[in-house]
């Protein structure tokens, strides 16, 4: 199947059978022998570019061009005239219409592939800038601007989004002093569809967080209602999205989570790295999966790193993902550092076969620091004698 | 009577059940043509889908949510979806999003067959 489609209208047998011959090597053809035929061709489905004959019967090329021009479905379409009539009129006439091309009859066949190949390009390069654009667009909406601020602590994000990346989100919100909420998620899926339906779904979360926090601080069932409001409707039906929700109370040093196949947290403390292991099912699979609530205390100095699967998908030197063992080696990079998620990733990328990654990359690090008094006082254990 | 798309063959192997070999990949790439062949298989009436995953070395989040779409279209049918022969790349996938609590797993074809039939 080629990637393009063309539709072909022009009454005349040997020149429909030779366009159809022609551009069938290259494109999918289909054909219609007037403007009628053409049309019902079209509601079926919109080709990409439309080569059409002006002299018909029934219903002529200035006709046909108009019905498409009229409706919003089909304006976009390319739209090229082939006529045998070389006279001004028609052309001023076709111009005028709205038609990207213009070949008389008789044409070069050669000249007429590069030109339907020219407008193919160029529709194409106007749909990648457009998606590039509006993927920007969702992929900001989709990070907060900044991060909380809190005393003991200190908060990393690192999120770099790519035009073919899927949809990693992120969000925080502050339920009330001292209790957070921080969401870390991947919608299944490349692209711009990816990032749109991140987009919706983050609504879901932090509507749906919301209106359960009035009952509720449990990750777990926050996560069984959000997973349930994704079953349940209709326009979410192909979502799936891995999702973590960290209930975090810094002043108790504690951080609640349920894990909906997300990619498995590490905590790390002087002492060495640990994969927080617990976990349940993804959403969207399964209307009455149930959630488990884990608690994780951080230790002074300790750090608890989030992430998504464009990590632990990145592929290594050896040819293999870097998987969670991978990332752990990296993370324990990245322990200690000034810029962690910096040093963690330039760890991963030193040991890995591209010099960039190939997919999103987020990363969340919660670092918990010295106790204000060390770290206040710097220069504390000098004035010991 | 085997069907080969561009890299799925599927084979019946009872009337509501077809074996379907997922190959070298079920990525990003192909997950659209894996959608659409087994698509063809439900409207033709089958119901369980054995998924053989013995050569599979790459299986990326677009690939496994093709699959969560044909769980989705089946389960309401008292249809299964079954994991036959997995790879340890696709066991890593299927660890990480826990799914291994919605898709049995088989050591062999031959295995999941007997359990459906």
């Amino acid at each position: 199947m080629s990637e393009h489609s063309i539709l072909v209208v022009e009454d005349e047998h040997t020149l429909r059978r030779l366009l159809e011959y022609r551009l069938g090597k290259l494109y999918d053809v289909r054909t219609a022998a007037n403007g009628e035929e053409a049309l019902e061709l079209i509601g079926d489905h919109a080709p990409d570019l439309i080569i059409s004959d002006i002299m018909m019967p029934k219903m002529d090329g200035f006709a046909l061009q108009n019905a498409v021009q009229n409706q919003m479905e089909t304006r976009a379409i390319p739209f090229i005239f082939l006529t045998a009539k070389a006279d001004e009129q028609s052309r001023v006439k076709g111009m005028r219409t709205g038609v990207d091309d213009y070949i008389t009859k008789p044409f070069d066949i050669e000249q007429l592939l590069i030109r339907v190949k020219r407008l193919l390009e160029r529709t194409k390069v106007f749909q990648t800038q457009l998606d590039a654009k509006i993927g920007q667009d969702f992929s900001q909406k989709l990070m907060p601007k900044k991060l909380p601020e809190v005393p003991n602590y200190q908060l990393f994000f690192h999120n770099s989004p790519r035009e073919h990346g899927g949809g990693d989100l992120f969000d925080w919100m502050e339920a009330a002093p001292g209790s957070y909420f921080l969401t870390v998620g991947d919608v299944m899926g490349k692209g711009l569809q990816a990032k749109f339906y991140a987009f919706s779904f983050l609504g879901y979360v932090r509507s749906t967080i919301h209106a359960m926090l009035r009952t509720t601080q449990s990750p777990a069932e926050i996560m069984k209602r959000v997973n349930q409001v994704l079953m349940d409707d209709p326009p979410m039906e192909e979502t799936f999205a891995s999702l973590l929700l960290l209930h975090w109370e810094p002043e108790n040093h504690r951080v609640t989570y349920a894990n909906a196949g997300h990619c498995r947290p590490v905590l790390i403390t002087p002492s060495g790295p640990e994969i927080v292991e617990y976990s349940d099912l993804i959403l969207g699979l399964d209307r009455n999966a149930e959630f488990r609530d884990t608690k994780v205390i951080l230790p002074e100095d300790a750090a608890l790193v989030a992430y998504t699967d464009g990590l632990s998908e990145q592929v290594l030197k050896s040819g293999e993902m870097a998987g969670e063992t991978g990332i752990v080696e990296s993370i324990e990079a990245g322990f200690g550092e000034s810029d962690p998620i910096d040093a963690m990733l330039t760890n991963l990328i030193d040991r890995s076969e591209s010099a960039e990654f190939g997919d999103d990359i987020l990363v969340l690090w919660l670092q918990r620091q010295h106790t204000a008094v060390d770290w206040f006082s710097p220069f504390a254990a000098d004035a010991q004698p | 009577m085997q069907v080969t798309t561009m890299s799925f063959t599927v084979e019946p192997c009872s009337q509501e059940t077809v074996i379907v070999r997922i190959g070298k990949a079920l990525d990003f790439r192909n997950a659209a043509e894996f959608k659409s062949t087994c698509q063809t298989q439900v409207r033709s009436g089958a119901r369980n889908f054995i998924l053989d995953f013995s050569e599979t070395g790459i299986l990326d989040s677009t690939g496994l949510g093709s699959i969560f779409s044909l769980y989705r279209q089946v389960s309401p049918l008292e249809g299964q979806v079954v994991f036959a022969a997995v790879s340890r790349p696709v066991q890593v996938v299927v660890q990480l999003t826990r799914t291994y609590k919605v898709f049995r797993q088989f050591p062999s074809v031959e295995a999941a067959e007997e359990a459906l039939q």
